[in-house]
């Protein structure tokens, strides 16, 4: 392919993206996931101002999916903003609500999260628009149980997006709503991974198989990674595993079993 | 009791037995006082159009305070008019007074229907020798410098008042000139100046049948004799003492109106009208450094109903852009509950609490803090809460204030109270918080926000926690031992690893509701890699000799 080609290709590519609102701005805020090889894929991270989809892998892996949500927010407030988190009300009865403590230790304060319960499935498209457009939101996680994220209207959440600056993290619980095209800049299915075991057999870090199955920016790919709480970083799982320090080992509060 | 009776000389209070042996052809209906009173308040609702201010005087009387607001239906006179026909329109024969005090307005629209139609300081208009029933009464407003309030009252008794209001346009209307009253009032009997039944008939005793009779007695034999009240009432009627209105709704502090005549009906048109009405308010609440915390626009409806709707914000707000939003927002959910019909013929928009809200400086735009360096060493932007706060009235005036939440940690040991979702509105205000904890846990000591007291490579606790910890069937291989397979939602799953038990103990004082069991906490991880929370309730041998598991939150 002759250079010339290869940059009328890339016009091409961008005039499509302009018209589908999937690519990020260039030059918007990325979000460095910390690991080379993800935000090589990425073109230097998570593009905030766009969309991004978040799948269990199976319907058993939501709560890894929620974990993985947790933590892309926990990495995109490090400076500053607040996160809106949209349940319906039969999510929240269905996989549970969100947990404050547990979100807490994740590494995303209670005091930055707005929540948000609507009633009707449809109303989170109307409440996400609305909290993306808002550029005090520096995260907006939507969940959608529900086939209603089409083309058009996360074309419309896109555009929310890069008008608001914020990430958008839309993070869906059947296939039903997988199946269907969008405009999200990239999509991840999330699965759970078992994590290392500490020394003492206890259990290791939450743990995420990760598969990148759609990205607008670069190549696909997937990737084992552990999300360390203390430091609210992920570490390539398997790799360098952080070790319990032995003094805290016989409190009373640890007793391990299994 | 409806006039045609009254002119039969039926009268309230007579045994029914009587009534039919006068009139064996007489239709008798139940008194439904509940309905009479839905009556009342529907018409009160309805005279809002006229003023702000009106009291109940029930059974069957309402009191408005139309300071200052006569001029804007062209006279007292004239107001009067439009207020009884349009309640005549609607079936209700209503007979109103207009007078410097309530007790003045009140005699003559109740008693003085009679006595005064010689000395005529009535307006224009003839008055129907009877009286609808001895129910339709009525009584006038005061304001204390600036004379003249009106009062119509309704007659809750429909077929009396359609009955005598399809004869013709009579309409009951009695202004008395300002200064006028004790002229006005001293025909009328003694009852007209609202005493007790018992002082009454003591005064009729004496031969003290008018007002006229009493007004020049010395005042000390007359309170000596027949107590306080007599007196009160007396200078209550004649203005020398103060009567303050006891207003149905609360008074808004800031208004702002806008009249049709032509009714209109479409969502755009209303919500334009409200966007200029805001426009209006905003600037009365500029001018004195007022914001709004809650708002109501009220619709009037062409065929009387009222509708009313609320919007409550987090912080106070004069911007009139927001405000529209607001009501937009707040009107697409309530949909068609809100029916137009024929179309509203009204609409005022009201701050119903305000809050001192000191100027912003404009121009500090984020773009600007950006340039500045400001935003990234962490400083609060006030631009963001304002965003925010903007963002959470939005969401709320949609979906309802309750459904925007903060999660607010509680200083609990147990999981499903450890953390209050309150609404989101408020602000981050530690004080809201300091004072929640007291109302939820009295005997609370204060401990600093969560840290991880356990040292592990993940949380201890899950990000998902149902509400409802569902039950599972689960094997342990000791009886105190973590499960070593659970079913939860019909799926067998294999536990790889597990951590606990966290013993959590319910507290002493829950042991009336009967949640005395102990739970053992683990934390496992399934061979498909589900990590889920588990507890078993209930002390093997010690609580309970089968104890029973759940599953309680689910972890990232």
């Amino acid at each position: 392919m002759s250079a010339e080609s290869s940059e009328t290709l890339r016009a091409l590519r961008r005039a499509v993206a302009d018209l589908t609102a999937s690519l990020p701005d260039e030059g918007g805020r990325l979000i460095s996931l910390g690991i080379a090889s993800i935000d090589g894929a990425l073109a230097g991270g998570l593009a905030c101002g766009a969309l991004h989809e978040i799948d269990p892998a199976v319907p058993l892996h939501g709560g890894a999916a929620a974990g993985f949500a947790v933590a892309l927010a926990t990495l995109a407030l490090r400076e500053r903003g607040q996160a809106v988190w949209i349940q319906p009300d039969f999510v929240a009865i269905e996989t549970g609500a969100l947990y404050g403590p547990g979100l807490d230790l994740m590494g995303l304060p209670m005091g930055r999260l707005v929540i948000l319960r609507v009633p009707r499935p449809r109303d989170v498209l109307w409440a996400m628009e609305e909290a993306l457009k808002c550029r005090a939101a520096g995260v907006v996680v939507a969940e959608l149980a529900s086939e209603e994220a089409d083309l058009t209207a996360t074309r419309r959440l896109a555009l929310a997006a890069r008008e608001g600056g914020g990430l958008g993290l839309v993070l869906h619980h059947d296939a039903l709503s997988r199946s269907q095209p969008t405009t999200a800049t990239t999509r991840w299915e999330v699965a759970s991974a078992r994590g290392e075991r500490d020394r003492f057999g206890g259990l290791g870090p939450t743990t995420f198989a990760l598969s990148l199955v759609k990205n607008r920016c670069g190549r696909t790919g997937q990737w084992r990674l552990s999300w360390d709480h203390h430091e609210r970083a992920f570490v390539a799982a398997a790799s360098s595993l952080p070790v319990a320090p032995a003094a805290r080992d016989g409190s009373p509060a640890r007793v391990r079993a299994g | 009791m409806n006039d045609a009776a009254q002119r039969l000389g039926l009268r309230p209070g007579m045994a029914l037995a009587d009534a039919r042996a006068m009139y064996p052809a007489l239709a008798v209906a139940e008194s439904d006082v509940a309905a009479d009173r839905r009556l009342l308040d529907a018409v009160a609702d309805w005279c809002d159009r006229y003023t702000p201010l009106i009291g109940l005087n029930a059974p069957d009387g309402l009191v408005l305070d139309i300071t200052g607001c006569a001029h804007l239906f062209g006279g007292e006179a004239a107001m009067c008019r439009d207020m009884l026909a349009r309640l005549a329109a609607q079936g209700l024969a209503a007979r109103a007074a207009v007078a410097d005090t309530v007790g003045c307005a009140f005699a003559v629209a109740r008693f003085g229907a009679a006595a005064l139609s010689s000395p005529s300081p009535l307006v224009g208009e003839s008055l129907p020798p009877a009286r609808s029933g001895g129910r339709g009464g009525g009584s006038g407003s005061f304001a204390p410098n600036v004379p003249h309030s009106a009062t119509p009252t309704p007659d809750p008794s429909p077929q009396g008042g359609g009955e005598k209001n399809r004869g013709g346009a009579i309409y009951n209307c009695a202004l008395v000139p300002p200064g006028e009253m004790r002229h006005a009032l001293a025909p009328l009997p003694a009852a007209a100046l609202r005493l007790a039944p018992e002082t009454v008939e003591a005064l009729a005793e004496l031969g003290l049948k008018r007002v006229a009779d009493l007004v020049d007695l010395p005042r000390a034999p007359l309170a000596a004799r027949f107590g306080e009240a007599l007196v009160r009432r007396l200078d209550q009627a004649l203005g020398r003492e103060d009567e303050p209105i006891t207003p149905r709704l609360p008074v808004p502090s800031y208004v702002a109106e806008q009249r049709f005549p032509d009714p209109i009906g479409l969502e755009r048109d209303v919500l334009a009208t409200i966007a200029r009405l805001a426009a209006q308010l905003g600037a009365a609440m500029e001018r004195r450094q007022d914001g709004a915390r809650l708002l109501q626009v009220a619709l009037f409806r062409a065929d009387n109903k009222v509708y009313r709707i609320e919007v409550g914000t987090g912080a106070p707000v004069r911007d009139a852009a927001r405000i529209a939003r607001l009501f937009a927002d707040r009107l697409t959910m309530i949909g068609d509950a809100c029916d137009p019909g024929f179309g509203f013929d009204m609409v005022r928009l009201a701050a119903l609490v305000v809050e001192r809200s000191e100027p912003v400086q404009a121009g500090l735009t984020q773009a600007g803090l950006a340039q500045s360096g400001f935003m990234q060493g962490g400083f609060i932007c006030p631009d963001d809460d304002a965003e925010l706060s903007h963002l959470v009235d939005r969401l709320g005036a949609r979906f309802g204030l309750r459904r925007v939440t903060r999660l607010v940690e509680q200083d609990t040991h147990i999981p499903e109270f450890a953390v209050a979702a309150l609404p989101a509105s408020g602000g981050r205000r530690t004080e809201d918080r300091g004072r929640m904890d007291q109302i939820l846990h009295p005997f609370s000591v204060v401990r600093p926000p969560s840290s991880d007291p356990q040292d592990s490579l993940s949380p201890t606790r899950p990000v998902r926690l149902f509400g409802r910890p569902e039950p599972v069937e689960a094997i342990a291989e000791v009886p105190d031992g973590p499960p070593a397979r659970f079913r939860w939602r019909r799926v067998l799953h294999e536990v790889a690893a597990a951590e606990g038990p966290e013993r959590i103990a319910m507290a002493w004082w829950r042991d009336e509701a009967g949640r005395t069991l102990t739970r053992d906490y683990f934390r496992v991880e399934s061979r498909d890699g589900l990590r889920a929370w588990l507890y078993r309730e209930g002390l093997y041998g010690r609580e309970t000799p089968a104890p029973r598991w759940f599953l309680h939150g689910l972890f990232g």
